[in-house]
């Protein structure tokens, strides 16, 4: 109404200046926060940028990472038995097992994972019974060509990393 | 005068008897001419490496974002990241492009705005040149930005660019008018063309004397220099930055410059004509100069922020039938009271009433003839119906 | 209004451009072809194929949990309510019964889709009138949020993969209701704030009203829906019409506005996102306990057969038509997509109208590129 509206909004964005500058952890003249950020309380103004290779969150517990293969504490071995269900259930067809042994013995020999073409979709982890594989916290794995790859070890290790003692913890499956 | 405030004058005063002792007279003058240009070169170039911080981060700011901060502290040096960033960058003339023009265009846009700063007085006695004709000056070179524009659009040869040459004549043209009115009222108060005595007359700062002749006199600025609401020229979401679009390198950086000197320049001219130039309390006239400048350019900015850009056509009517009229009767009617009540305080509150009065009647006649109005645009407009 | 009022008195031509396929305003690769008479559009071409992925063909290869991701990704800004009509189709097909709770999380985050997805509908709009980026930010800014609660319940912020034929893949975790209530509650502090910024900025309602108007009948002959067409004036809504899930269990309303011009899309946006958000609380209100999946779903071999579903998508009527052989993978799958329906009008709505408006008049019809090619 005869500019009044276009005021209205000059004053929106005054408001907006000002609150980057006093509103939230990183009022000025912070920059970057120290530690693993937690995630921002829902808020309509002030600075919500994370300032990524600086501060990082820390990841929801479902966090769909990439991965990780689960340790059998007693074995020592991945819990994998080669069944073959994830390479099934892989909609890109990311992973690739080969197994040793028969029967109850069986257990998987090598285990390929793709990184490069994984969409993180955990299908995979969703029809494996053998509480064998989960998706780890860790996201920073940029590939630049299509067929890097994780092996077994490899994942065995990301998986210990990640503290994860059985498939689907955090997703409220695990009794 | 403080010694702050002479600080400038007095360190010329003492370079020229310095220059005297071993030169004649026209040797001093060609030498302290040389300083000038240099300094006018200076005065130009260093805030558009400021405002090429300052406009990401006033953006930035306004949207909940950072703005440029790795590069330096605070990002200050990010002008320079974007100055190597351009430089490397190949230079592409188009296969349609009329050669010889396209190469000239870029040089021509820089230069009518380095002129104008050669008229703005930066501080007490500090002026390039005190022309008796300043601010015709600086009104008229200011538009000759219009036919970089055209050679620019017409020689790179692309549809777009000539959309954007289209909107940029009629734009210029219908903005000149208005913003010459309203610089006309201010020299008809002052009594004189000359930038510095539009400065010493305003005891009180024009903006307060006649705030529709100011607010006239900033929005058609923003509109020469293309800046949001009325950057029709660059529209990056229809036209895809419209002239400047087939440039690369170096040629583009020239537009680059241009276009952040021209904000320093609006702030400039606006600060010279209606907020009193360089006179202010305690600090030296430099200094207000450039704070007063500043704000203006912030707005400039804060505007970016806010606003969508508007159509060409409203762009048109918005100037040919709000801002000619309103301008030609408030220059009639300013006329009118300093001539009955004197340039002294009783003729400025008198002008500040009638600038007001206009306003008011303004409101109430577009008020009623959107009552009777069907048209759902007007209504929404005027009265805020929607 | 033209910007030349008799261009025929002059001896003038008209000009074609090219607007794409890359182009800032056709958010993906699109592709229009303009004709110009001055600034005045007298013709345009949509080109459309720039952005197909066959994902219909690969659906045939996948099963139907694997196709999940994938319809993830047809229109990826509002991903879990293509999830939802997918899930839909299949159920249909198979005759699943989706629990009480599991169509209630189904709502909460099909309506938060919603709300996410006219957030940047607005934004985006306002984009193309010029606005450097600001509504876009703040919009960005909120959905940030929204994002934060779906990868707390799901493990990912835009695919999530979460819903399946059946019921939705694992239940929400802990505490994830007290994050989703302060989200709400600061989205209608957001709306408040959104709207004093926009809806009344006089450069905003000039360059809006009045502009490519959308008559009802036109809307209907060219089959169009969503927020479009019911801000047309035709209050047309595929979860009052043909009710699915549990939306006949909420009080809410379906806004509409009268006149169909951009300035109208503009509200209606607006207006249902608040409408969105009542549901929301209602649902989380009333969320009641329980299994999340249906235990037929486990091992998913629908009969054979075909089977038709749609559901109220932020764009519109979106369906998925399903034919089964009877094995794990579709025979045939087939989507219809808002996107490109809503974008046959788009010839009628322009023409007249400046270059300015063009841009701004495909922005209001919130078309995404990857939907329209799939
Ligand atoms: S997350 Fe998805 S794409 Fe990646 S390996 Fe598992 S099933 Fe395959
Ligand atoms: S990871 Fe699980 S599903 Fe995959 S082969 Fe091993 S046991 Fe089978």
């Amino acid at each position: 109404m005869l500019g009044r509206g276009m005021l209205k909004g000059l004053w929106v964005t005054l408001q907006h200046t000002i609150s980057s500058f006093t509103s939230g952890p990183r009022r000025f003249p912070k920059r970057y926060l120290d530690g693993p950020v937690p995630r921002p309380e829902p808020s309509t103004q002030g600075m919500l940028t994370l300032q990524y290779p600086f501060e990082k969150y820390e990841m929801w517990p479902r966090f769909r990472g990439v991965l990780v293969h689960l340790r059998d504490p007693e074995t020592g071995q991945s819990r994998c038995t080669a069944c073959m269900a994830c390479v099934r259930a892989c909609p890109h067809g990311v992973l690739t097992v080969t197994g040793e042994g028969k029967g109850r013995e069986r257990r998987a020999k090598t285990y390929t994972y793709e990184l490069g073409r994984c969409i993180f979709c955990r299908l995979c982890v969703e029809s494996c019974r053998f509480d064998a594989i989960e998706m780890g916290q860790e996201y920073e794995f940029v590939s630049t060509t299509q067929d890097q790859t994780l092996n077994l070890e490899e994942m065995l290790a990301l998986g210990d990393r990640s503290g994860i003692k059985h498939t689907g913890e955090a997703w409220g499956q695990v009794e | 005068m403080g010694f702050l405030d002479a600080l400038p004058l007095t360190v010329m005063d003492w370079l020229r008897g310095l220059l005297g002792q071993g030169l004649p007279a026209w040797g001093v003058e060609l030498v302290v001419g040389l300083i000038k240009v240099v300094l006018i070169l200076v005065v130009a170039i260093l805030p558009v490496i400021v405002l090429t911080w300052l406009e990401r981060k006033v953006l930035a700011r306004g949207q909940d974002r950072f703005g440029p901060n790795l590069a330096g502290p605070y990002g200050l040096v990010v002008a320079f990241a974007d100055a190597i960033k351009i430089l490397t960058k190949e230079d592409i003339i188009p296969q349609a492009a009329d050669r010889q023009v396209f190469r000239f265009a870029p040089a021509l846009v820089l230069i009518p705005t380095l002129l104008v700063f050669t008229v703005v007085p930066m501080g007490r006695g500090m002026i390039a040149a005190d022309l008796n004709v300043g601010i015709l000056f600086a009104v008229a070179i200011g538009s000759l930005a219009v036919i970089a524009i055209i050679a620019a659009t017409w020689s790179s040869g692309n549809k777009y660019s000539l959309l954007s040459m289209f909107r940029s004549v009629a734009q210029l043209v219908s903005y000149e008018l208005p913003m010459a009115f309203s610089v006309l009222t201010v020299v008809l108060v002052s009594g004189g063309l000359s930038t510095v005595r539009i400065v010493e007359a305003q005891v009180i700062p024009f903006a307060l004397v006649m705030p529709i002749a100011a607010v006239t006199y900033f929005l058609a600025s923003l509109a020469e220099a293309n800046r949001s609401p009325f950057d029709l020229l660059l529209g990056e979401s229809e036209i895809v930055a419209g002239h400047n679009l087939e440039y690369s390198g170096m040629r583009f950086a020239m537009f680059y410059i241009g276009e952040y000197a021209h904000i320093f320049v609006i702030g400039a001219l606006t600060t010279t004509l209606f907020l009193g130039g360089y006179q202010g309390p305690i600090l030296p006239g430099y200094m207000w100069f450039l704070i007063k400048t500043m704000a203006v350019v912030y707005v400039v900015l804060w505007i970016r922020c806010t606003w969508p850009r508007m159509r060409i056509d409203q762009l048109l009517d918005f100037s040919w039938k709000l801002l000619v009229p309103l301008n030609l009767a408030n220059l009639m009617l300013v006329a009118l009271v300093f001539k009955l009540a004197g340039t002294g305080l009783l003729g400025s509150l008198l002008s500040l009433v009638v600038n007001v009065g206009l306003l008011v009647a303004v409101g109430t006649f577009l008020v009623r003839r959107a009552r009777s109005s069907t048209s759902r645009r007007t209504r929404a407009l005027v009265l805020g119906e929607v | 209004m033209a910007f030349i009022s008799e261009p025929r008195s002059l001896d003038t031509e008209t000009v074609t451009i090219n607007l794409g396929p890359h182009h800032p305003s056709t958010h993906g690769i699109f592709r229009l072809l303009a004709t110009l008479d001055g600034e005045t559009v007298v013709d345009v071409q949509p080109k459309m194929g720039y952005l197909h992925r066959g994902i219909e063909k690969i659906m045939e290869q996948r099963t139907y949990i694997q196709s999940i991701p994938l319809v993830d990704r047809l229109d990826y800004v509002c991903p879990l309510t293509n999830e939802h009509a997918f899930c839909h189709a299949v159920e249909k097909l198979a005759g699943l019964q989706v629990p009480e709770r599991a169509e209630y999380i189904r709502v909460i985050m099909a309506e938060l889709t919603r709300i996410m997805s006219h957030m940047l509908a607005v934004g985006f709009l306002w984009n193309e009138l010029g606005a450097t980026f600001t509504p876009m930010i703040y919009a960005y800014r909120q959905r940030e949020f929204i994002f934060d609660i779906f990868e707390m319940a799901t493990g990912a912020r835009m695919f999530t993969n979460y819903m399946r034929p059946g019921g939705v893949a694992v239940d929400l975790p802990e505490g994830w209701m007290d994050l989703a209530v302060k989200v709400t509650d600061n989205l209608e502090r957001f709306f408040d704030e959104f709207e004093t910024l926009t809806a009344e900025n006089e450069i905003f309602l000039a360059r809006t009203i009045d502009i490519g108007v959308l008559p009802a009948d036109l809307a209907i002959n060219c089959s169009l829906s969503g927020p479009v067409l019911r801000a047309s004036g035709v209050p047309y809504d595929v979860r009052v019409a043909e009710p699915y899930s549990v939306y006949d269990r909420f009080q809410w309303e379906v806004p509409t506005r009268p006149h169909g011009d951009t300035y109208d899309r503009y509200l209606q946006y607006l207006a249902e996102m608040r409408q969105s958000l009542s549901i929301v609380r209602q649902a989380m209100a009333a969320l009641p306990d329980g299994p999340v999946m249906d235990e037929k779903a486990r091992r998913l071999r629908p009969p054979k057969g075909e089977a038709y579903a749609r559901i109220e998508s932020p764009k519109g009527d979106l369906g998925f038509f399903i034919v089964s052989e009877g094995g794990a993978e579709p025979y045939r799958c087939r989507v219809r997509s808002t996107a490109q329906i809503n974008l046959t009008a788009l010839r009628q709505m322009v023409i007249g109208h400046t270059l300015q408006d063009l841009v701004v008049i495909f922005g209001s019809l919130n078309c995404t590129v990857a939907d329209i090619d799939r």
